[in-house]
């Protein structure tokens, strides 16, 4: 069961919007009959954690929690998916407790494993970033301050 | 870090570079984040390129920044020690602290993260949902992922199948000319499902029989195809035969996950019916505490009446008000028949031709078993229709007693025997005996237990017909060992106890028809208990080795009978056995041991029947009397006198009815202690036999009738 998660690059790959409204449509066609199947509601919220648009994503996630709240037995699938989704998000943090507490009970699982290296990475590659962009805006700040001096003491 | 050669600095940006083209090969379809990316690399190249006193700044930041051993580090611990990093997330941040310094820009500025509310609820939900149990996936989650249910199902597990049909569409047009010719004669093969299953389908269709008309053109289509086909080539087919492998295997998913919801909606209605099943049974207690506080109420009303009118009594009336209250009343149902004026026989039985000798019935409107002094064959009655539904074909002798819990019959009778029936194989047809044998259906599991028990005739010889053989059809076993007429019985679940003129008690055990024990009260009698006070046993009690008979007083119409009956009443409860004999003692028997603990002395004459609940024990007596115990002390609680000797009784908390030998039938109301007589459209002849449940009450008389009344 544990080889059956899909590797993070998976979740990049998204559907066609064609795909998509496949899936929403049959979910939004199961709730009207008040009745969601796990699959369906599944299959909609994976769908939307693949998608690009972040207000799909968010979506997606959402109803993966939901599935976790009403699912305990799917509730161990459910972590890696919502770790995944909250990687794709960029809520590291988050991802990082659901993908933990996954591999607290799957020590050996590979795909919690990759994903585990994959936040990682993502963290450092943002505070990176962000460190790159207070070094820019120093730099600027140095360069105007230094203009200002030179032509100051030219004066 | 800050002694880094500065030939490191070089590498920096193009490094940085690559980083975000991984970063983009991996997440190009992140938007939000590659937009980023691509505004931080705009404004990084620049200054890669100068030389001035601002590159120096970056130099001294970036090989804090870029040091691969710190990466390294830092996604090894992470990946190694995922407990301790969730248990202590305030640790794993420490170590991550210029990470999440440096994120720390990112959070506040260029808005590129919208935080909806939609967000924020996800994100403080995490929370709550790790502190969930996980617990191990069984069942269906086991067997079936959600990704390969996900696979299976996406529109796109379509795809290779109207793959593979589009590269047979190269003779589409043909086919759908053929798809018209067909139509046009009738033909139409059902083509489409063909399809996924087979390449060589269409062949086959071709190959259908047709007129002669359509023979050449379908012949030559037939080659087309054919050649189509072939034109495949060998790595097409195999990649096709693959894909419908894969195909029928996600079949097998999806049934499998259908399957699964199909259970899971089971076992939801299974769990809303037994609600529903608790709410009615609220429903049901509720109706009977209605009951139970109106007849309370009726008995206060009474009781008021009566003290305004002779306040003397208060004393005394105020003990038993006090006492009637604690008390736990028995199942009161909710009455079926609220419209019918209570106090009225609405339904008289009349098929007896003798006086009723026992009488008992499952339900109100359910199935009424009686019997009578000349009859050795009990009637069984559908109370709803007043029609005789049967009759229980076995006995040789008066049936003298007879109980009846569901659809489960207990008769003893003159013949020293006793018979447990089934009633939902009483035979429909008339009282002669000679209907229809096919009407007995469910022969095959009766058969088995008579057989073993009687050990007679195959089943085939049932269909020979005769008296003999059907009236087995219901008995499902025949209890022997009392040697004298079985005169009382009670039976609850499996336990039978009986009472004969033999003057023993039997214990049976129904599952098996074995007898589990004997009572002997002779034997009680000849080695009483300490509590046993044998002198106030009436005189005649001590003689009554050999045969028992005791001339009955008259009854309000003069008749009398020689009284034989020795036991009159049995009743257990757990282990807690009493009876009640024609030594007119009552006694409480141990059935773990066997042995009479104590004997309630009172009457002086037989006891004829007898009830107890968990305060009181009631028995009625040849003496006139009915004698109120209390269980717990032994001592009289009430005594209620009559004209007549009494035969029948059943009391709960609230009233004690009993047939006195009058027409009429007496109801004593425990709460106001007023006596009442039934006698609308009542009997002609003293009343015998009684039962009640909840205000329906069955009477049998020595008018051979039976009638029903509602209380």
């Amino acid at each position: 069961m544990s080889t059956e998660l899909p590797y993070a690059a998976d979740a990049e790959v998204s559907l066609s919007y064609d795909e998509l409204e496949v899936l929403r449509l049959q979910y939004e066609r199961e709730q009207l009959q008040a009745h969601v199947t796990v699959q369906t509601k599944f299959n909609f919220a994976w769908g939307l954690v693949k998608s690009p648009l972040r207000e799909h994503q968010v979506e997606g996630v959402r109803l993966l929690q939901d599935l976790y709240r009403s699912e305990p037995t799917r509730r161990r699938e459910c972590l890696y998916y919502l770790a995944l989704g909250h990687y794709k998000m960029g809520n590291f943090e988050e991802a990082k407790q659901f993908n933990g507490l996954l591999m607290e009970k799957e020590p050996t699982n590979l795909q919690a494993l990759s994903l585990a290296q994959l936040i990682e990475k993502g963290v450092t590659r943002e505070g990176y970033i962000g460190m790159a962009l207070v070094g820019g805006a120093a730099a600027l700040g140095t360069i105007v301050l230094a203009g200002l001096i030179r032509r100051a003491t030219r004066k | 870090m800050p002694s880094d050669p500065p030939g490191s600095l070089r590498d920096e940006p193009k490094r940085n570079g690559r980083n975000v083209l991984d970063s983009i090969n991996t997440s190009n379809s992140l938007a939000g984040s590659s937009k980023l990316q691509f505004i931080q690399n705009a404004i990084m190249t620049p200054f890669s390129h100068r030389k001035n006193e601002s590159s120096s700044i970056i130099s001294g930041l970036a090989p804090v920044i870029m040091t691969p051993r710190m990466m390294k580090a830092a996604s090894t611990v992470s990946s190694k020690q995922p407990r301790e990093r969730i248990v202590n997330s305030s640790m794993s941040r420490s170590r991550m602290d210029f990470a999440t310094l440096g994120r720390a820009p990112l959070r506040l500025g260029l808005g590129t993260r919208r935080v909806t509310s939609r967000d924020l609820e996800i994100v403080e939900a995490t929370e709550q949902l790790l502190h969930v149990e996980v617990p191990e996936p069984d069942g269906v989650a086991s067997n079936v992922s959600l990704l390969r249910g996900f696979n299976a199902t996406i529109p796109s597990a379509e795809q290779s199948k109207s793959r593979r049909r589009q590269m047979r569409s190269v003779d589409a047009p043909h086919i759908g000319l053929k798809k018209l010719g067909m139509n046009a004669r009738g033909l139409l093969a059902d083509e489409d499902d063909h399809e996924g299953q087979s390449v060589t389908s269409e062949d086959d269709v071709v190959m259908v029989p047709r007129s002669d008309a359509t023979l050449r053109k379908g012949k030559r289509r037939g080659r087309e195809s054919l050649s189509a086909t072939k034109m495949l080539g060998k790595d097409e087919l195999t990649r096709q035969r693959k894909e419908i492998l894969r195909d029928k295997e996600n079949i097998n998913i999806k049934r499998s996950l259908v399957n699964n919801e199909i259970m899971e909606i089971t076992h939801k209605i299974e769990a809303l019916d037994d609600i529903r099943t608790k709410l009615e049974k609220d429903l049901i207690k509720l109706q009977e505490d209605e009951l139970e506080l109106d007849d309370e109420l009726q008995g206060v009303k009474e009781r008021l009446e009566f003290e305004q009118s002779g306040p003397a009594r208060m004393s005394q009336s105020f003990q038993i008000l006090h006492s009637s209250r604690r008390r736990k009343g028995p199942a009161f149902l909710p009455s079926e028949h609220d419209e019918l004026p209570p106090g009225v026989a609405f339904m008289t039985l009349d098929s007896h031709t003798a006086p009723i000798s026992a009488l008992d019935f499952s339900e109100p409107y359910g199935t009424l078993v009686s019997a009578s002094v000349e009859d050795s064959q009990p009637i069984v009655w559908d109370l709803l229709s007043g029609t005789e539904s049967g009759r229980l074909r076995g006995h040789i002798g008066t049936v003298k007693c007879i109980q009846v819990e569901d659809t489960v019959c207990v008769t003893g009778s003159e013949d020293c025997s006793i018979r447990l029936w089934d009633l939902r194989l009483v035979d429909a047809e008339g009282s002669d005996g000679w209907g229809d044998e096919g009407e007995i259906v469910s022969l095959s599991d009766v058969a088995e237990e008579d057989s073993s028990e009687e050990g007679t005739r195959p089943n085939g010889i049932r269909n020979g017909m005769g008296k003999e053989q059907k009236e087995d059809a219901a008995c499902l076993r025949v209890l022997e060992g009392h040697t004298k007429t079985v005169t009382t019985l009670f039976f609850e679940d499996n336990c039978l106890v009986t009472g004969a003129s033999d003057k023993t008690l039997r214990q049976w055990d129904l599952t098996t028809g074995q007898c589990v024990m004997t009572m002997d009260i002779l034997w009680a009698i000849a080695h009483p208990t300490s509590s046993t006070l044998a002198n106030n046993l009436f005189a005649g009690a001590a003689a009554s080795v050999g045969t028992f008979a005791f001339p009955m007083p008259p009854r309000a119409d003069g008749s009398w009978d020689m009284y034989e009956d020795y036991v009159g009443g049995v009743q257990f409860w757990g282990y807690g056995l009493v009876s009640g004999s024609g030594d007119g003692a009552v006694r409480m028997w141990d059935m773990r041991t066997g042995q009479a603990h104590r004997t309630l002395a009172g009457h002086s004459a037989p006891v004829t029947c007898l009830q107890f609940d968990e305060v009181h024990i009631a028995s009625g007596s040849l003496d006139k009397t009915i004698q109120i115990w209390d269980v717990r002390t032994g001592g009289v609680f009430e005594t209620l006198k009559y004209d007549h000797p009494v035969t029948a009784l059943q009391f709960d908390t609230r009233k004690v009815i009993a047939a006195t030998g009058e027409n009429g039938v007496k109801i004593y109301n425990r709460t106001s202690m007023q006596h009442s007589t039934l006698l609308t459209n009542g009997h002609t002849s003293p009343v015998e036999r009684l039962r009640y449940m909840d205000r329906y009450l069955v009477t049998g008389g020595r008018d051979s009738t039976v009638k029903v009344w509602s209380l």
